[in-house]
């Protein structure tokens, strides 16, 4: 549905607050072709935009670069707020190894900044680089290197955001340790987009690693690599990240090691004595561009579904998921998930999804689809709205986004 | 708008800093209750005694005391669900303790309330080694996880210093830190999964390793930290780590604490990674070397720095080596260096053992908790020496400097009604000191009764509000540990929003 | 407040004590050291719930004779466990004695208590005590009585009491094949001219483990050491003082301190941890007494437990005692006197002796005097766990030296049936020295 801006809400923002486009693959998702795109300036622009919102009934999808938006079906009238204009690092010190930058702010962007002073934020999710600050810390993605730095929620120590009725909350602090009241910080990250507006976002930073090292083992026989990998995951030593691709051809396991030279190569030979295998070692460019395909793998595909279950599962998901005709999988060893891509060929998508879920969750796991073509109706399969997951979920959502102008998943 | 959800008085009912008792008369339940509680946990575990109720009238904070109209000991997640159920259905407010070491007052009772602590609850349900996870009753001891698991070659991270007692149903509720968490993160980054009584004894289990985390809110994130006021944890889930090959502990004397600071924003910007990084100060060296447990400190120094890098054996000499090059850049007078346990734990010992020597040397102890940006180290800890020479006390500090949280250590006499007064108005200094410079209120004590004042120096109106609806979404009618963390905000008018940001200030 | 004239009378002991209690800062350090409070997880059976109500006593808002001041008082093992691990050094022993005094004139105690310190105090009235037991024992009518006396109800504590007696038994260690194997020493050296002794021969120690005393003298002479034989000297006051009955206490340690510091011997040698401790303590104890304080704290610096003394100078290597020894720590031994490792040297001084720490050994056997009959409920908790610990070492005795807890433990395994002995380690170095040719003895005690 269409709504019509140019006489209410045009009048409340300055004019660069419009005309600003974003991704195809952003209507794909929403499944729908409405082009009403607001970029707020400032955060009091976006509680501008909210308030308005609230008061025509309108409802509101926050974006990143809309390029990784979960899939919505938007059923009232809705506007898409993007954040690009809020793109500036407002405070860095790399002494105190914290950054505040605002939400729209690109991690490649971020990155470059960070590095010139030896640090980064050690976060890995698919197309991380092209990311906004915002977009990570609404989705929470960590990607697959918390095994060896944790989750970024723990890596986040403040916010400011707007909630869904347009009220302006500073969240958390400056500081790496704050017990000062109730931690809403937390649920803000991974709230993607259906609590409130993030506008900006404190990080801590961590030094770049000295060395970074790459180990890598291929097979023909996946489930030989699932259990070198378990293994490396249950090894003494902690990897940063232990990642395993694989098609119905053969897998590639790649484990990244973190540290000073010396002890990356006292930790090689001690997952290496501990596996009872020995690696191939990859330097640096080579290296980078493998963990970009892994990372970046499958970014067109169209059918994605992502798949959770105990660590120690993850051979038995391997298994069943390659069985599928055609597909690619990657997995977070360390973490328990397995993202696979599928494709679209894939003989009746709707009861293939079915099928998968059913032996899925016989084996104790969840699955989610993540992208999916906009002709197919899983909705099932989707994450499913707050107000579905339960009261505790639901009472949040009226708790910050009072007369849901925040576009849930529905 | 904020408004308070209960009103409670709490003036510090003290005895320990105003010389005062309290009369100690509470209402007792009806009898009725107390032997519908009797049927659930056994009347042995219900306690109504008045007498015997005073060994629960405070936490390790014993300027507040109040006991409370019964203390429960269930044993289970059932038994707690159907206590909690039943004192509610009646309108009783609900106050969770472990081992009672908090330091904020979080485990005191509201004068209505009941008691319900965890002590039998001390099972560890599950040790998973394959995914590295532990599932444990709240009442287990946070040394104990760590016994337990040592022998799988694991071993739980957060490690407060009060680690040998408090239980992790407290961590939870304190998101607890420690001296390691300079590597390893807090409290929070641990839990994994909980099972919660909620209101009414409602059971319901969040998180959990395994379950997408991206599917829903981070309920568990929220519930860590809210100090006993959104329920009882009765099951948690934890996440446990590899045992490091090896460690290198480093002591650093220093002349003046400004110049040990120095050094420790040195160290981490030169991109190492220790597991700890500890100060203490001249008056507390000073306090340890006079006390029972002397570990041979210069008398001389000002301060003394603790630095411990854990990891693969093969690197630590070399992080030890930066570490040394950049305290003796700053000054060090001298740097020693341990690898065996044995001496390994006299380096520790003047940081371990501060909190009791001062407690031998002062007949009263504030122990204070703020947190600010690591490079305002320096400035602040010049700030509050200032504080305390004008207030004439004398101020101790002994602290995690690596993540910039400060125990400032004030030392009185609580018979000098004076001086009591004094101790009040410097601790609100050194906390304005600490928000000024970006930092906050607590890094890791929690809020409790004895912050709640403190809270509008960092809140404001909308965000207390904020954190009132979400106590309000887990415990609607507020029954859950009342009178905590929030501050208490008189309002006449439900919408005088000119009065709230008065009180804000 | 309320009570006045009795507060007056009685709360004047612990009042004297703020500067004791005051160091306490209510961290809860010690709550998990505590036996009592592991099992039952009231706060108010904890180090930090007890000295809470004795504060609670001084500041005047507790009756010293309400049951919960009693009943909590009265549980705590006195153990001392809370101590070793208390930041803020809290004196908790000496506060826990004055606790009890001052509970115990505000109401009389239980008549176990009442008659067994009496007696224990009296030496008029010890001996025929201890013969009676020792006929007991002798005539195996106490370990009869102990497998036929039922495990509940009235006579519960009768079975207990012989199970204890009948424990006093002494054990016979497997004979060693080659008598003389891995005595490496010769025997003379420097061991000949050594200090002058004195060794505390106890009340129960003399009443029931004569056999001890006398292997501590012997296992002394073969160090080297001069022992005096101290004429006078009676019970150390130990019971005395736990069970709040400080002013015999007092009178008994005046007896001791005269008698010892005439001997002019340099070290006292204790026995039984209980002594020891209380020993150490004389000068505490005696702190009100302007007259004895002074002597009090010199006597109290010259004890040592057996094993201090021999694990000083490196005991001499005995003959060859193969055989798997279980040691447990006396409560008033590791916590109260702070010696770990002593008593386990000594063990190691016989060889092929493979010495195991039962497991939690650091926690209380819950004997502590006459626990397990005043608390049968509680101290059979305790002991049930020490026992099944003890147990789980598949050992052929346990050591461990502190009377009072070879009965206990030593009443528990016989009433489980078990068969592990229960000996001092001196006794077996005694035994290995004899094997090894060092001296004889003349028939059993
Ligand atoms: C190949 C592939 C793999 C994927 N794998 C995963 C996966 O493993 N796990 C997973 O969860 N998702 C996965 N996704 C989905 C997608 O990655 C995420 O949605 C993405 O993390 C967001 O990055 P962004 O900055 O570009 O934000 P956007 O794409 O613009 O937005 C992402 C989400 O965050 C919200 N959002 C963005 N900015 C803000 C803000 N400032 N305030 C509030 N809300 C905001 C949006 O509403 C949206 O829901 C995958 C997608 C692809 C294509
Ligand atoms: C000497 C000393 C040193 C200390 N050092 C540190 C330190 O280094 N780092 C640090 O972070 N803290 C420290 N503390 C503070 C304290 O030990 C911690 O806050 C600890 O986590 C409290 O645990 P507890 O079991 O004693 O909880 P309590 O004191 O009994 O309770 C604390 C709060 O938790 C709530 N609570 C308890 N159990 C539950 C449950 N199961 N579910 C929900 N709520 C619950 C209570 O209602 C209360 O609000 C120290 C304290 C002392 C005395
Ligand atoms: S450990 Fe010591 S200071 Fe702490 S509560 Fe116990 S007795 Fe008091
Ligand atoms: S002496 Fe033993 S039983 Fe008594 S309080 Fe101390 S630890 Fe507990």
């Amino acid at each position: 549905m269409r709504v019509d801006l140019t006489d209410s809400l045009s009048r409340l923002l300055p004019e660069e607050a419009f005309g600003h486009s974003v991704p195809s693959s952003l209507w794909t998702a929403l499944r729908t072709d409405v082009e009403t795109v607001v970029a707020p300036g400032s955060a009091e622009e976006v509680a501008t935009i909210l308030k308005w919102a609230s008061e025509m009934g309108v409802r509101v999808v926050p974006i990143g670069t809309g390029a990784h938006t979960y899939p919505r079906y938007p059923r009232d009238p809705f506007i898409v707020l993007t954040t690009s204009r809020l793109n500036e690092i407002q405070h860095y010190e790399p002494a105190d190894l914290t950054m505040t930058a605002s939400a729209g702010a690109s991690i490649r962007d971020l990155s470059t900044e960070m590095a010139t002073h030896g640090q980064w934020l050690p976060f890995d999710p698919p197309d991380v680089p092209n990311r906004t600050l915002g977009g990570l810390v609404a989705t929470g993605l960590s990607g697959p290197l918390w095994a060896g730095y944790g989750q970024l929620r723990n890596h986040v120590l403040g916010a400011t955001i707007v909630c869904g009725d347009g009220r302006a909350l500073r969240l958390g602090g400056k500081v790496v340790k704050n017990v000062a009241g109730f931690d809403i910080l937390k649920v803000m990250v991974g709230s993607r987009g259906e609590l409130a507006v993030i506008t900006s976002v404190t990080v801590r930073l961590f030094p770049l690693p000295v060395v970074d090292r790459l180990l890598v083992l291929e097979a023909t026989d996946v489930s030989e690599l699932v259990s070198t990998a378990r293994a490396v995951a249950t090894a003494p030593i902690m990897p940063a990240s232990i990642i395993l691709s694989a098609t119905s051809d053969g897998g590639r396991l790649l484990v990244r090691l973190h540290g000073a030279r010396v002890s990356v190569e006292a930790d090689q030979k001690s997952l290496e004595k501990h596996t009872g295998v020995s690696f191939e070692v990859r330097n640096t460019p080579e290296a980078e561009s493998l963990l970009v395909q892994e990372r970046g793998s499958g970014i067109d595909t169209e059918l994605v579904v992502r798949v959770w279950a105990l660590p120690s599962r993850i051979g038995v998901l391997l298994d069943l998921l390659k069985q599928v005709p055609g597909v690619s999988l990657n997995a977070d060893v360390y973490g328990g998930s397995v993202r696979a891509y599928l494709p679209v060929n894939l003989s009746d998508i709707e009861s293939s999804l079915a099928g998968l879920q059913k032996d899925i969750e016989e084996l104790g796991g969840t699955i989610r689809v993540l992208r999916i073509p906009a002709e197919v109706d899983a909705s099932s399969y989707f994450a499913k709205p707050l107000v579905d997951e339960g009261e505790l979920a639901a009472g949040l959502k009226r708790a910050f986004d009072p007369h849901a102008v925040l576009w849930g998943i529905e | 708008m904020y408004r308070l959800l209960e009103k409670t008085d709490e003036e510090p009912v003290a005895s320990l800093l105003t010389g005062k008792v309290s009369s100690g008369m509470t209402r007792p339940l009806p009898s009725t209750v107390v032997s519908d509680l009797a049927k659930i946990v056994g009347h042995e575990h219900v306690i109504t005694d008045p007498d015997r109720l005073l060994v629960y009238e405070s936490d390790g904070l014993t300027a507040y005391r109040r006991p409370p109209r019964a203390v429960v000991l269930p044993s289970s997640t059932e038994e707690i669900s159907a206590v909690v159920g039943l004192l509610h259905s009646n309108g009783i407010e609900v106050i969770p303790r472990g081992a009672g070491t908090g330091l904020s007052g979080g485990a005191l009772t509201t004068p209505e309330g009941v008691i319900v602590g965890t002590a039998r609850m001390n099972r560890i349900l599950k040790i998973d080694v394959e995914n590295r996870i532990a599932i444990a009753q709240p009442g287990v001891i946070n040394a104990r996880l760590t016994e337990a698991t040592n022998p799988y070659g694991l071993y739980y991270a957060p490690d407060p210093s009060s680690q040998s007692t408090c239980t992790l149903g407290g961590n939870v509720a304190e998101n607890s830190g420690g001296p390691h968490c300079l590597k390893y993160g807090v409290t929070a980054r641990y839990i994994t999964g909980l099972t919660v009584v909620l209101a009414g004894g409602q059971i319901v289990e969040i998180g959990g390793v395994g379950r997408d985390p991206y599917a829903t809110l981070d309920l568990v994130g929220l519930f860590v930290g809210s100090e006993g006021c959104f329920g009882i944890a009765t099951e948690i889930e934890l996440r446990l780590l590899p045992i490091t090959e090896g460690v290198r502990t480093l002591l650093g004397i220093f002349e003046s604490v400004e110049s040990a600071g120095r050094a420790v924003t040195k160290i981490i910007a030169c991109g190492l990674m220790p597991a700890a990084v500890e100060i203490v100060d001249g008056p507390t060296i000073k306090a340890v070397e006079a006390s029972v447990f002397a570990a041979g400190y210069p008398l001389e120094a000002g301060a003394a720095l603790v630095i411990e890098f854990d990891g693969t054996e093969a690197g630590l000499d070399l992080d030890a080596d930066r570490a040394e090059q950049c305290c003796l850049e700053e000054g060090a007078i001298e740097v020693q260096r341990a690898t065996d346990p044995e001496h390994r734990v006299k380096l520790w010992r003047a940081r371990k053992k501060a909190f009791g020597a001062m407690g031998r040397i002062a007949p009263d102890l504030l122990v204070q908790d703020a947190t600010v940006p690591r490079t305002k180290l320096p400035e602040v800890l010049a700030g509050i020496d200032d504080i305390g020479n004008r207030y004439g006390l004398k101020i101790a500090n002994v602290f995690h400097a690596g993540d910039g949280n400060l125990h400032p250590n004030i030392l009185f006499d609580r018979q000098n009604q004076n001086e009591l007064e004094l101790v009040e108005r410097a601790s609100k200094e050194i906390m304005q000191l600490c928000v000024d410079a970006g930092g906050t209120i607590t890094g890791e004590h929690g809020v409790g009764v004895d912050k709640r004042k403190y809270m509008t120096l960092v809140h404001g109106p909308a965000e207390l509000e904020a954190m009132a609806a979400a106590k309000r979404v887990f415990d609607p009618a507020s029954l859950f540990n009342p009178g905590k963390v929030l501050p208490e905000v008189e309002v006449k008018g439900a919408t005088d929003t000119a009065k709230i940001l008065a009180t804000g200030e | 407040m309320t009570g006045a004239p009795v507060y007056e009378a009685l709360g004047q002991a612990l009042d004297a004590q703020q500067e004791r209690l005051l160091p306490c800062v209510h961290c809860g350090f010690c709550l998990p050291a505590c036996p009592t409070y592991n099992r039952l997880g009231n706060e108010a059976d904890s180090p930090r719930g007890r000295l809470h109500l004795m504060q609670a006593v001084v500041e005047g808002r507790l009756e010293p004779s309400s049951e919960a001041f009693r009943t909590h008082i009265d549980r705590c093992l006195g153990c001392r466990a809370c101590e070793p691990v208390c930041p803020s050094g809290v004196e908790y022993g000496t506060l826990l004695e004055l606790a009890r005094e001052t509970a115990a004139k505000a109401a009389p105690q239980g008549l176990p208590t009442r008659v067994l310190l009496k007696v224990l105090g009296n030496r008029a009235l010890r001996s025929p005590f201890f013969f009676i037991g020792r006929l007991l024992r002798g005539t195996r009518l106490a370990a009869l009585g102990a497998t036929v006396l039922p495990s509940y109800g009235p006579l519960r504590a009768g079975r207990l009491v012989l199970a204890m007696l009948a424990s006093t038994t002494r054990w016979q260690p497997m004979a060693s094949g080659d008598a003389i194997s891995g005595n490496t020493d010769s025997g003379s050296d420097d061991v000949s001219r050594r200090s002058r002794v004195a060794v505390l021969l106890g009340c129960v120690q003399e009443g029931l483990f004569t056999r001890i005393n006398s292997a501590t003298v012997r296992v002394l002479e073969a160090n080297g050491y001069e022992v005096v034989l101290v004429e006078g000297q009676d019970c150390c006051g130990a019971l005395h003082a736990h069970g709040g009955d400080l002013e015999r206490a007092r009178m008994l340690a005046r007896t001791n301190i005269r008698v010892f510091e005439a001997s002019g011997a340099e070290f006292i040698a204790v026995n039984a941890a209980g002594c020891g401790a209380a020993m150490k303590d004389y000068g505490t104890l005696l702190e009100g007494d302007p007259d004895f304080v002074q002597r009090a704290e010199e006597v109290a610096l010259a004890v040592r437990d057996v094993s201090e003394i021999l694990a000083s100078s490196g005991p001499r290597i005995g003959a060859s005692i193969p055989c798997k020894i279980a040691y447990d720590h006396p409560c008033h031994l590791l916590h109260a006197q702070g010696v770990e490792h002593a008593p386990i040297t000594v063990l190691e001084a016989v060889p092929d002796a493979e010495v195991h720490i039962v497991t939690d050994a650091e926690e209380c056997c819950g004997g502590a005097g006459i626990y397990g009959i005043t608390h049968p409920e509680l101290g059979g908790l305790i002991g049930g766990d020490k026992v099944a610990a003890v147990r789980a070492c598949l050992a052929d005795a346990v050591a461990t030296p502190n009377p009072g807890c070879m009965m206990q433990i030593g009443a528990g395994l016989r009433l489980e049936a078990s068969n592990e002995g229960v000996i001092h380690p001196v006794e077996l170095l005694d035994e290995s020295y004899q094997r090894a040719g060092f001296y004889r003895v003349r028939g059993a005690e």
